[in-house]
């Protein structure tokens, strides 16, 4: 069944900057929002941009992942032709492999690409927050000729150094690439988000995978290969919300930024909607002494104390006199009473016993340059009346993780 | 497993429901924040085992339709068998003058090619208008143990007059039906029975046969002596939802934890379908204490003792108090609400008062702007 583009989402990764949170899990099925998890967000894009056929390539640990994306209903993604297919790395008769780079994970999936002998392929990253139409991403594609579209967008000139900065002339193509440049010439930063015509990836693919000394990273190796050829490399300029969230700190920023009117990241705007799968589970439950204000609350969740400034997701549980601020909670945590989360990441399922606090305000910390956010794993035990201290990771073993 | 076929019955009946079924019947009656009610049985057939419903329907079912749709939702999608929508085709050919269903036996009568297809050994007939968590195969279990011929469920909490009572001996046999009463006394059937099929379709044609269309007249009275009928008592919660009163008296009862803990209990939980809203947020000039609060709402306003569906907007100001509200409710600025029931898509304009009163809740209809 032949379909004009089709999407390979890279989920392999392990995330290793979010720590504790993704022992067990790859990063894009890490919670979001309080129903989602971080891979609803490109997969819903790509249903609502009218992509029906999507590979996610997964390596790390994806237990949890595939049996989140299952045969992708929530997404609209169980479909007669196409649809979601996982794709990890496997064995063939010349021998077997891992994903060695970004490039030969959708090279060691040539087959699966050819399958729909597509004219466009959209490279997508698994761990980006964010709402965007591929569709129009590919208008610009087709309408300029290119052979390879990068979504770029605005970034502060202070912080283009952080970046994968592309240069570009007038007409808005790309005339060179620089990652994190000392002095950057341009502000335009790589969202990691690539429309190629199939036909010209296929051969870079191949070749890149031929060169021995390769990496096979699209950023690395493959996109500075089609620039030196000199093959038709458009920028695609993306106006919106866009954040990649490999970090704890930019993790937490972006669940904020739910909470903050004007970040742009608007969940409840019904115009381009986010899809995701949950549980089965009744209202939220808000109670006569609950204080609730500036948060997100979804369903399943049980509030008698005080929530402020915070992301719960489903099936948490806030007992009486607890006050949980600038924090997320992931499904099914248990903050019993009287105890204080503050500025803190809460994995799933952990349990925050009776008067415990974790985390601090900034303002509070004795040392501001070593201040950070609380981190506790899916799983964690804080006991009664323990503190966990602003800044520390603790994983499901009670074992403390250092940034 | 796979030994029991689930029948649910949802078609038009007189109740005291008013605008609520002014565009639905009774199994699409929201309830408790994320569902209707009808998923309450579906759920308790499902976590029976049960993998074959069929739901009888009549009368204003577009509401239901929508909301079923291929039963996914409830796991019931499925290559063969499922659920199955049994809208009262045949309706015509049966009666004159077309209306309601005089009784269920007429319903059974109307879909007898239905019944025939029927695979598993045991059949649970079922009403859509009742909110209950049971272990239906426990139910079956003391059918089979007592090698009953109909098992009814029932309940030792009496109802108003308007519901159908048991008299049991020792051994828990109905020894009489009796509806009409003027002071209701026994236990009060639950409208779930269970029975052999083979036994389901012999009483469907013997009645269709004599013009007798009702369960509890024609089968359960009538047949007292001939049949072993017993009664499986449930003490647990159901709530048989009615009337305008009952339905609001019922909605507010989920504010109770216990309650609620005892209806949406995990080991067999309620299954509602799933609409992919994000989730609520509450403003910092929100204010929301009490209240059930589902998926997708923005509250800026204060809400208090309230029942929220997905979707809802209360903006700033506005006091809402002892409300339900349905699915995309707009309550705007400055607005004051107390026992007001809003149907769907119902905007109450700025500024706007409306008080309902505990023991008669104003009801807004559908798609209104107040």
């Amino acid at each position: 069944m032949k379909k004009e583009c089709v999407a390979m989402l890279l989920a392999g990764g392990q995330g290793s900057r979010l720590y504790v949170l993704t022992e067990n899990m790859a990063k894009p099925a890490v919670s979001f929002g309080g129903k989602f998890r971080i891979i609803d967000f490109p997969l819903s894009n790509c249903t609502n941009s009218g992509i029906d056929t999507v590979g996610v390539l997964t390596q790390y640990r994806p237990l949890e992942l595939n049996s989140y994306i299952g045969n992708g209903q929530p997404w609209e993604l169980d479909r007669l032709a196409g649809g979601v297919h996982i794709l990890p790395p496997y064995q063939s008769a010349d021998g077997a492999t891992w994903y060695k780079g970004t490039a030969n994970a959708i090279y060691q999936n040539i087959g699966f690409v050819d399958m729909y002998d597509p004219e466009y392929v959209a490279v997508l990253s698994g761990d980006h927050i964010y709402k965007m139409d591929y569709a129009a991403m590919l208008r610009r594609h087709k309408d300029c000729g290119a052979d390879c579209t990068i979504s770029v967008m605005e970034v502060p000139w202070h912080e283009a150094g952080r970046f994968g900065i592309m240069n570009v002339d007038e007409r808005d193509f790309i005339t060179e690439f620089e990652e994190k440049p000392k002095e950057p010439k341009s502000n335009l930063a790589s969202m990691g988000i690539y429309i190629f015509t199939w036909r010209k990836l296929r051969r870079y693919l191949i070749e890149d995978e031929a060169d021995p000394d390769s990496d096979n990273d699209f950023g690395k190796n493959v996109i500075p290969a089609m620039l030196r050829a000199g093959e038709k490399m458009a920028a695609y300029r993306f106006e919106g919300y866009w954040k990649d969230v490999g970090t704890l700190d930019s993790l937490w920023d972006a669940n904020m930024d739910m909470l903050l009117p004007g970040s742009g990241l608007n969940l409840l705007d019904r115009s381009w909607p986010i899809f995701g799968r949950t549980p089965s589970c009744p209202p939220a439950f808000v109670g006569t002494n609950a204080d609730v204000g500036n948060s997100v609350v979804a369903k399943g969740c049980r509030i008698l104390g005080e929530v402020k400034n915070t992301v719960l997701s489903y099936n948490t549980t806030v007992g009486e006199g607890a006050s949980v601020c600038y924090s997320v909670v992931m499904p099914g945590a248990v903050i019993e009473s009287g105890a204080r989360v503050e500025y803190a990441i809460v994995g799933e399922n952990c349990h925050i016993g009776k008067d415990a606090a974790v985390g601090l305000p900034p303002e509070c910390a004795e040392d501001p340059d070593k201040w950070g956010i609380a981190v506790l794993g899916p799983g964690s035990v804080v006991a009664k009346g323990e503190v966990v201290a602003a800044g520390t990771m603790r994983s499901k073993n009670h074992r403390e993780v250092k940034a | 497993m796979n030994t029991m076929h689930g029948i649910i019955f949802s078609y038009e009946k007189k109740t005291g429901l008013r605008e609520l079924i002014e565009h639905r019947i009774h199994g699409s009656l929201p309830f408790a924040g994320d569902y209707r009610v009808v998923d309450f049985m579906l759920s308790n057939m499902v976590n029976a085992g049960v993998r074959d419903v069929g739901i009888i329907m009549h009368g204003k079912c577009q509401s239901l339709l929508n909301h079923l749709g291929s039963g996914k939702s409830w796991d019931l999608s499925r290559n063969y068998g499922g659920l199955t929508l049994l809208p009262a085709f045949a309706y015509a050919e049966h009666r004159e003058n077309s209306g309601q269903f005089r009784g269920k036996m007429e319903a059974l009568g109307c879909v007898r090619d239905y019944l025939r297809s029927i695979r598993q050994e045991y059949t649970v007939l079922a009403d859509s208008d009742v909110v209950i968590n049971l272990p239906l195969e426990d139910v079956l279990q003391r059918h089979i143990a007592a090698e009953a011929d109909i098992t009814a469920v029932c309940t030792s909490t009496l109802g108003g007059s308007r519901d159908v009572y048991f008299q049991l001996d020792d051994n828990g046999r109905i020894i009489d039906t009796a509806y009409d009463l003027f002071v209701p006394s026994g236990y009060r059937c639950l409208n779930l029975f269970v029975m052999k099929t083979e036994l389901l379709l012999r009483l469907v044609d013997e009645c269709m046969a004599h013009n007798r269309y009702s369960f509890q007249h024609h089968v359960l009275q009538d047949k007292v002596e001939e049949l072993y009928l017993n009664a499986y008592v449930w003490d647990g919660y159901s709530a048989h939802i009615d009337t305008i009163q009952s339905y609001y008296q019922r909605s507010m009862e989920m504010l109770q934890p216990a309650l609620r803990e005892e209806l949406f209990c995990s080991r067999r939980p309620i299954y509602a379908k799933e609409n992919g809203s994000p989730s609520t947020y509450i403003d910092p000039t929100g204010v929301c204490v009490d209240s059930l609060i589902a998926d997708g709402c923005n509250i800026q306003g204060s809400v208090k003792r309230c029942v929220v569906f997905r979707g809802v907007q209360v903006e700033k100001g506005a006091d809402v108090e002892n409300c339900i509200l349905f699915k995309g409710t707009v309550v705007k600025k400055g607005a004051i609400m107390r026992h007001v029931i809003t149907d769907k898509h119902v905007v109450i304009s700025e500024n706007r008062t409306l008080m309902g009163s505990e023991n008669y809740p104003l009801v807004i209809g559908r798609d209104t702007e107040v």
